[in-house]
């Protein structure tokens, strides 16, 4: 049985116990999917519908779990999503007990940028009117026109790192684990952010954030943003940020949300993909990710049981010397 | 709002590198400072004066004073201040002496800089609010931990003045290092005899409770409400039943345990009471020596009590007791000598510590007060004694001097040839330090009267050769290597924070420097506070000293116990965390950072929320760093003040 019709049965199967569960279902168009919440057997028909099947399962679905806590509800997860909700039962933000988590072995996710930017000069995501995924490739046609992609070139970049595919925690799971990978994150996308001088790189962040609408999608993505309505961003007490139209204030949110994910941020990237203006805001946090990374050996997103090391007050780090006078 | 700013000249301190009058005509002109002045000295009485007929005169709502630090005349001005009749949170203060005019010789830069902290601080003062302090009850009850002689001191005093004590010492018997001396210099009068009666007093007074053998589990509360669990260790002995007859040491058939008492000079039965003076005078368990609890058989301890005190099966129990104030007496500890490859590292039976040495003088020691090498019993002829071991020394990590060791090693010599009248005593110093009283014409008499020879330089290594132990070293003053043979070499070997130090500072919520010592409040004025309300200090663990300074320091202790609580009730500081619910998101993070326990979640119709603990919050600000939204604001420090003095720095 398809791994996608496994999941189906799972789904099914969880669904007298739960309010919902939540899930990917076919979006706007044929690249794209959306979240479905389905509640109904009938609603499970949809469930991964799409010409992407779980290539297109993009979605973070970890995101709607806070806003639903107080009831118990299903979802599914790629590994990275797992490890939001790994990371929002660590903080006590979601209760373990009320999350049915469904795994399934993932191959990667679609990076839909990378896909449109494939697409012949001019031509539009909304345009492709039908796709297939054949082996190792996707087959796309717009209009008339066959255009094949291979998966690895429009794989997210994120699943090139991926060491959780199957799910880190789960109550069910479609299929059978593999292995986890050996892979290292060698953080290879800070490395030419950092060859910069500081001048060049403030330039740099100048010349991206200029494009930021202030949308907050990025905020509004992120499964571990947790102030909801009371981010600093609206906030006129206090007044962290000005509603001046300046790139340092647009900035400055940025930072603000990346010192906010510190030591929590799993990396899934739902910031980055979701900014319409296309600015690599998760290089912010990953820089802080890396930071985590050497200083306190902490990964966020990988048990449930440890403390974040930012969300607590020791007097000694054992991995920060500052009593040490030798 | 008007506010009035003056600015100090701090004599010459801030004016030869400020220019005063131009900070000034810069204050006259920033939002709502209706009036600015200079001042000779604003913590003068003439300077504070000023400062109230302002206000008067005036209509002042709010004052800034640019001096020096805040740590020392903030709470001087708010009282000024609210003499005046205004809020004493309608204040500021900007640092322009250690700041500015302290650190930096350009008077330009300088003024520059002193203007744009001025700016700051009118900044966050329009954006000060009243604060009204609450008054909480407290507890007429004082915990002292340590029962060394700092320790017996505060107690003492503190129960002469009317106060409940608490004593909790780690050990079985009180007395501290001081009770494992022989004598003690300059007067080199018996130590025991001097200390003794004082842990007699202990023991007998009323209001001492003594709670010996046990340790601190937990400390929570605040001033005038601390509540303490106390974690009585297992002596596998009734205490209540123990008459200290000492019949149970003699029969115990484990008699090869080392003796902490006599720093391992000598060895101990698994039963013991530590020395004759001890207090309380009880038998203790060593269960790691003893045979029956080591799961062996023999019981015979238990079979010769005559008041069936021996109980194998005692567990480590706690007890919680209530208190309103907190005095840390826990003393110091050697430091590990044997980094010292060129002593020996510890390989050498003849190399001993100058407090092991105390015990061979000892009356009451394991050699009965005869001086016997540790390895064949002979009496030594020629001792070297060898200064700074561990102190002065930062290759080591001991930077500091330990104050003590040039004087009890003069005292040692002096003994030394007291005990042995054939004998040579040789020490190695780097300085001879003796600034207390009678303290130099001591080491003098050493010198002169019994001949200890002192040599300026240090040993670089000593080995065996025979039955001796050759100490090669160099006399700066001369110039020349030396070379000696000794039968004995006694190190002075400095004092270091107690291993246990840094722990009970994280549960009194103190602050320890780099080495372990507890953090006075201020170096000079505050030399026996800390920084954390109702927690006080006395002896070595802020700082190693002698005995003199030690009882001088439990008694200022005392007095500064006595003083808090004698009131019934304890003003709170007004400058604490506070939640804005509207806001608040339930998340919890500030309850995971707070490290007083000041936070806890409350159910606001079926919705979590953060409610800070007023009376135990200290205003530390962990909590407003963490909240993502700025739900938890800390009065007199909100963001938008913090804020507020960011930008006025920014847009200067």
């Amino acid at each position: 049985m398809a791994i996608h019709e496994q999941l189906k049965k799972i789904i099914l199967d969880t669904l007298p116990g739960v309010e919902c569960v939540i899930g990917w279902g076919p979006g706007q168009d044929a690249l794209h999917g959306s979240p479905v919440f389905m509640r109904k057997p009938e609603d499970v028909d949809s469930f991964m519908d799409t010409p992407l099947g779980a290539f297109g399962a993009v979605n973070n679905l970890a995101l709607f779990l806070p806003e639903l806590s107080g009831k118990k509800v299903g979802v599914v997860v790629k590994g990275c999503d797992s490890r939001s909700i790994v990371q929002l039962v660590a903080e006590k933000l979601i209760k373990r007990e009320e999350v049915v988590i469904i795994g399934f072995p993932c191959e990667g996710a679609a990076d839909l940028t990378k896909i449109e930017k494939a697409l012949p000069e001019g031509r539009e995501a909304g345009e492709v009117t039908g796709a297939a995924i054949v082996g190792e490739t996707l087959k796309l046609s717009l209009g008339s026109e066959e255009i094949s992609l291979g998966l690895a070139d429009i794989k997210a970049d994120k699943c090139t790192r991926c060491k959780t595919p199957g799910a880190v925690i789960s109550d069910a799971f479609a299929g059978i684990a593999g292995k986890a990978p050996e892979v290292r994150d060698e953080y290879a996308d800070l490395a030419a952010l950092e060859a910069m001088s500081l001048d060049e790189r403030f330039k740099f962040w100048e010349r991206e954030m200029s494009r930021c609408i202030r949308c907050y999608a990025c905020r509004n993505a992120c499964p571990l943003c947790v102030c909801r309505d009371h981010c600093v961003a609206g906030s006129r007490s206090p007044h962290w940020i000005t509603q001046t139209d300046s790139t340092r204030d647009k900035l400055m949110f940025q930072i603000i949300h990346a010192t906010h994910l510190a030591g929590r941020c799993t990396g899934c990237g739902e910031c980055q993909r979701a900014c319409p203006a296309g600015i690599p805001v998760l290089l912010l946090k990953r820089t802080f990710n890396r930071g985590v990374a050497e200083i306190f050996g902490y990964d966020a997103g990988m048990d449930t049981e440890a403390t974040p090391p930012l969300l607590t007050f020791q007097v000694e780090e054992a991995h920060i010397k500052e009593r040490e006078w030798q | 709002m008007k506010i009035g700013v003056f600015i100090c000249h701090c004599g010459s301190n801030i004016a030869a590198t400020v220019d005063v009058l131009k900070v000034v005509e810069s204050a006259k002109s920033m939002p709502e400072v209706v009036y600015a002045v200079n001042s000779m000295y604003t913590c003068s009485e003439p300077g504070q004066q000023a400062i109230e007929e302002a206000i008067k005169e005036r209509g002042l709502t709010g004052v800034v004073v640019a001096s020096c630090t805040p740590r020392m005349h903030e709470p001087t001005f708010r009282r000024t201040v609210e003499r005046a009749g205004l809020n004493r949170y309608m204040f500021e203060m900007a640092n322009i002496r250690e700041h500015v005019s302290w650190v930096g010789k350009d008077k330009a830069a300088n003024t520059a800089k002193a203007v744009d902290l001025v700016r700051m601080a009118v900044e966050k003062l329009r954006l000060d609010k009243v604060l009204i302090p609450k008054f909480i009850p407290a507890t007429r009850k004082v915990l002292v931990i340590g029962g060394g002689v700092a320790g017996i001191q505060a107690a003492l005093d503190c129960a002469e003045g009317g106060m409940d004590v608490v004593m909790v010492e780690s050990e079985p018997s009180i007395g501290g290092k001081m009770s494992k001396l022989d004598k003690t210099f300059p007067t080199v009068d018996c130590s025991s005899c001097v200390l003794g009666p004082r842990m007699v007093d202990v023991a007998q007074n009323e209001r001492i409770e003594l709670h010996a053998y046990s340790e601190i589990a937990s400390i929570s509360g605040y001033v005038g409400n601390f509540d303490v669990t106390i974690r009585k260790k297992a002596t596998y002995v009734d205490w209540d039943k123990c008459t200290g007859c000492g019949l149970c040491t003699e029969k115990c058939p484990s008699k090869k345990s080392y003796d902490r008492f006599n720093e391992g000079m000598g060895e101990t039965t698994a039963i013991n009471i530590p020395f004759p003076q001890a207090i309380p005078k009880k038998a203790t368990i060593t269960a790691a020596s003893c045979r029956l609890l080591s799961g062996g058989k023999c019981g015979v301890c238990a079979k010769i009590c005559t008041s069936q005190a021996v109980d194998y099966t005692q567990k480590d129990r706690e007890i919680t007791v209530k208190v309103g104030a907190v005095v840390a007496a826990t003393g110091y500890d050697l430091m590990d000598w044997t980094v010292y490859g060129e002593y020996g590292a510890g390989r050498y039976p003849d190399v001993i510590t100058s407090l092991q040495y105390e015990r061979l003088l000892s009356a009451s020691g394991p050699t009965g007060g005869h001086i016997r090498r540790p390895s064949d019993g002979r009496e030594p002829k020629e001792v070297v004694f060898i200064q700074c071991v561990g102190s002065r020394d930062p290759s080591v990590g001991r930077p500091y001097c330990s104050g003590f060791c040039c004087m009890y090693t003069a005292k040692q010599a002096i003994l030394t040839k007291d005990h042995i009248p054939d004998s040579r005593s040789y020490v190695f110093y780097m300085d001879i330090r003796s600034p207390g009283k009678g303290y130099d014409e001591f080491t003098r008499r050493a010198q002169e009267e019994y001949k200890a020879q002192y040599i300026r330089g240090r040993v670089s290594t000593v080995y065996p050769k025979g039955d001796k132990l050759v100490v090669k070293g160099v006399d700066t003053l001369v110039g020349e290597q030396v070379e000696l043979e000794a039968d004995l070499v006694v190190l002075a070997v400095g004092g270091e924070a107690s291993q246990n130090a840094p722990k009970l500072a994280e549960k009194l919520r103190i602050s320890y420097d780099g080495y372990g010592f507890f953090m006075e409040g201020h170096p000079k004025l505050k030399p026996v506070e800390t920084n954390t309300a109702g927690v006080y200090l006395a002896g070595s663990c802020q700082g190693l000293k002698d005995i003199p300074s030690s009882v001088a320091q439990g008694s200022a202790a005392a007095a500064k116990v006595l003083g808090l609580l004698s009131k019934d009730k304890l003003e709170s500081d007004p400058q604490t965390a506070g939640v804005d619910v509207k806001r608040c998101v339930g998340c919890r993070k500030c309850i995971n950072v707070c490290p007083f326990g000041a936070i806890r979640e409350v159910d606001m119709r079926g919705q979590i929320k953060a409610e800070v603990i007023e009376a135990v919050c200290q205003g530390c600000g962990l909590c407003t760093a963490t909240c993502p939204q700025g739900a938890v604001q800390l009065s007199h420090f909100t963001d938008n003040q913090v804020l507020a003095e960011v930008e006025a720095l920014c847009q200067s």
